[in-house]
């Protein structure tokens, strides 16, 4: 099991004065009981981390624990990491928001070995919605020309339909189409960037790790980008995982199901390693 | 920060049961994950390090995903050398603090604080200084391979009952035994109280902290090995509670349903292999130590022991030699398979043992040991080879001699080969060379090897 050495977690609810510890088992100190209830991770049926809260349930029983009751975010992050990797080894159900790093039971434990690029920091806002808009790029750009000439012959055959055309007002007609069409073009442009920041936006919010310092990890056997107070050292996302990975100027994103489980930012490594970075990505990866 | 070490004695069924908490602990012996694919190289291997110090000593891997039921792979590293003198230090003074009276919790007191965080269960108990496959466990596990018995959960005894395990791994090279040694621990181990302290590590098996010596010398005289066991408790356990049945009355004897099977919410307890102990059971502070802590935890200097796994001792190979006699006599101790049935099975009745002879599995409408006939054989062979050789022969030669029974003839000629000086089986065995029946057709090489050994040591 991957992050083994994840300490466990404890949260308490300051209304109904129970605590809950999140571990090698989860436990439930209820108030005014003695002993605790304890559940071994097998007797958990399913398990779902929202933006608010943590929700365990048991055959008989459903347990919210609010992310105000830990002390600190690393403590909320350990739990949903504790919990991810127990989905790993029991297998009950786990629903989540989506994810800017990859989940912890992707992992598995295992030396990284000598070849290994090891960064460090936060994940930049203004750098990931770059990303976020390169690939919106990359996946507009193969048909905007192709609307921006269909909204040219359609503005030009309106003018011919309204106006008519003749050979005076032909010479206007062809530049008031062309222009149409690429104001059409640059309006889709703008709208489609401000939907890729929203999207950046609403999953950055949605994710802890958005706003906490990030290990990054490139390795012969596999990457790593997980939050540092998380991270171990022997933990890697093996390459069989991902399926391909885009690189823009500023960062290394790696795909699995055509959705991205990781950006890498490049920032993160010393610049004269991102040439080796960027080899060992591409002998495990294909590049589009 | 000094280690928070705190000894309690609880009560389970009337029997007393010595638990020790460990907070803060150094850490300097234990187990811990090192990964999937370091050694074997296959990502369904977890390999386990039992390491001394910063050396680590056993390697422990774990196949199917590190699958409880499943027996491990275990291979010696290069050991605990005793350049650690703290620990080698530590360790030999609380073996002759419990040699001079002191009590379990007092004599081993400083051992706890080089544990790992938890709560570990005390006992006192014999221990077979082999492999629990015939071989004496000193140089048992130079290569490694699959041990039988060293899976978490039983498949033989179960998860519901307990059992002390009883086999050995060795934490010293064989490079460190020494003639010499011998020959003050031959003396010594006749009037000691405990011979030796072993931390389990998995299933039947227990590493050897000290005295290595010792077992050999009390193999060679037939000292019983009594060993102080530390074992730690950390897996959790549910157990189904059925109520007690309200007696019946007279009228309503009809319509009473069968008593309905009560939950209990959460698990119930912890355990380690020899006790169950029920959450209610534990003092509060213990308890909250298992369910905060860690069933193991890599140490702060993991990267030096991880360091050290690959290298290899100068004197690899060694030209010191156990003794034969030992190694003969290792050879005669019950192993794992009989150990296991022993626990399995509480007792076998004559009647019994003849419904297997007839083929069946059941005696009275209840199964005798498993619904599976040669199940059923194999572990009844155990059981008895373990706790009764008298009936073991009688009821192997009952099988041997039943052609039906021909399914498990090589299995039971096999076990019951081991006991090399019984007139009984030479009777048996030369009757069955001589007669050259087809019916013995498959135990007759064993038969052959059996009287060739017999008529050869006279």
């Amino acid at each position: 099991m991957a992050f083994s050495d994840l300490k466990p977690v404890t949260a308490g609810d300051d209304k109904t004065g129970c605590t809950y510890i999140i571990g090698d088992v989860f436990a439930v100190y209820k108030m005014g009981l003695p002993t605790p209830v304890v559940y071994s991770w097998d007797m958990i049926k399913s398990a779902s981390v929202s933006r608010r809260e943590i929700v365990l349930t048991t055959d008989k029983d459903s347990f919210r624990i609010s992310y105000k009751m830990f002390s600190t975010v690393e403590d909320e992050l350990r739990a949903i990491a504790n919990i991810e990797c127990r989905q790993k080894e029991y297998g009950f159900s786990y629903q989540h928001e989506k994810r800017l790093f990859p989940l912890k039971s992707m992992y598995y434990e295992c030396s990284p070995g000598k070849d290994t690029y090891t960064g460090e920091g936060l994940l930049d806002e203004a750098e990931t919605a770059a990303a976020f808009i390169m690939l919106l790029n990359f996946r507009l750009m193969k048909f905007l020309w192709l609307v921006a000439l269909l909204i040219a012959l359609v503005t030009f055959g309106v003018l011919n339909f309204t106006v008519g055309i003749t050979r005076d007002n032909i010479l206007y007609f062809i530049p008031i189409s062309v222009v149409s069409g690429a104001i059409a073009a640059l309006i889709i442009n703008i709208v489609a960037h401000a939907i890729a920041r929203g999207r950046f936006k609403s999953l950055a919010d949605g994710d802890l790790a958005s706003r906490q310092p990030i290990t990054f990890v490139v390795s012969k056997l596999g990457f790593a980008a997980c939050e540092s107070c998380v991270y171990q050292g022997r933990d890697l996302v093996p390459w069989e995982e991902a399926d391909y990975f885009i690189e823009s100027d500023k960062m290394f994103i790696i795909y699995k199901n055509n959705s991205a489980v990781a950006y890498i930012p490049k920032r993160a490594f010393d610049k004269k390693f991102i040439g080796g970075i960027a080899d060992i990505i591409a002998l495990n990866l294909e590049q589009k | 920060m000094s280690a928070d070490i705190k000894t309690d004695t609880i009560d389970l069924n009337g029997k007393s049961v010595l638990l020790v908490s460990v907070k803060n602990g150094e850490g300097l012996i234990g187990t811990c994950t090192a990964g999937h694919a370091d050694h074997s190289g296959n990502r369904s291997n977890i390999t386990r390090l039992f390491y001394i110090g910063s050396e680590p000593v056993i390697d422990i891997i774990c196949p199917s995903y590190g699958n409880k039921s499943a027996d491990k792979l275990v291979s010696f590293c290069p050991g605990f050398q005793g350049y650690d003198r703290k620990v080698y230090e530590i360790i030999t003074g609380c073996l002759n603090r419990l040699n001079s009276g002191d009590s379990l919790a007092v004599g081993l007191r400083d051992i706890f604080s080089m544990l790992q965080d938890g709560v570990y269960k005390l006992y006192i108990s014999d221990y077979y200084p082999t492999d629990g496959n015939g071989v004496f466990f000193w140089g048992g596990y130079n290569i490694s391979h699959e041990v039988r018995g060293t899976a978490e959960h039983n498949r033989t005894i179960g998860d519901d009952k307990v059992y002390k395990p009883c086999f050995l791994v060795p934490t010293m090279p064989l490079d460190g035994f020494n003639n010499k040694v011998l020959v003050h621990t031959e003396e010594q181990v006749q009037g000691r109280r405990i011979e030796g302290i072993v931390y389990h590590i998995s299933g039947f098996h227990s590493a050897l902290l000290k005295g290595h010596h010792g077992s050999v010398s009390c193999v060679e005289k037939d000292v019983p090995f009594k060993c102080a066991v530390i074992e730690k408790i950390t897996d959790p356990y549910t157990e189904t509670v059925v109520p007690a049945a309200k007696p019946a009355s007279e009228e309503g004897a009809e319509e009473e349903k069968p008593a309905p099977v009560e939950n209990h919410e959460g698990i119930t307890g912890f355990r380690s292999p020899s006790v169950k102990i029920p959450l209610e059971a534990f003092p509060k502070d213990m308890l909250r130590l298992i369910v905060g802590g860690k069933t193991e935890y890599k140490p702060e200097h993991f990267q030096t022991i991880i360091a050290k796994l690959g290298t290899v001792r100068r004197k690899a190979v060694t030209n010191n030699i156990l003794p034969l006699p030992v190694l003969e006599k290792a050879e005669q101790m019950p192993d794992s398979s009989m150990v296991e049935s022993a626990y399995a099975i509480k007792s076998l009745s004559d009647e019994e043992l003849n419904c297997l002879l007839a083929g069946d599995v059941e005696h009275n409408g209840e199964v005798i040991v498993s619904p599976n006939f040669y199940s059923s054989i194999v572990t009844a062979c155990n059981f008895l080879q373990f706790t009764d050789t008298k009936r073991f022969v009688d009821f192997a030669i009952a099988i041997m001699e039943n052609p039906e029974l021909g399914a498990t003839h090589d299995y039971v000629s096999r076990r019951v080969c081991a006991l090399e000086t019984n007139k009984k089986l030479y009777g048996f065995f030369k009757s069955v060379v001589d007669s050259g029946d087809a019916k013995y057709e498959k135990i007759l090489l064993t038969a052959k090897t059996f009287v060739d050994r017999f008529e050869k040591a006279g």
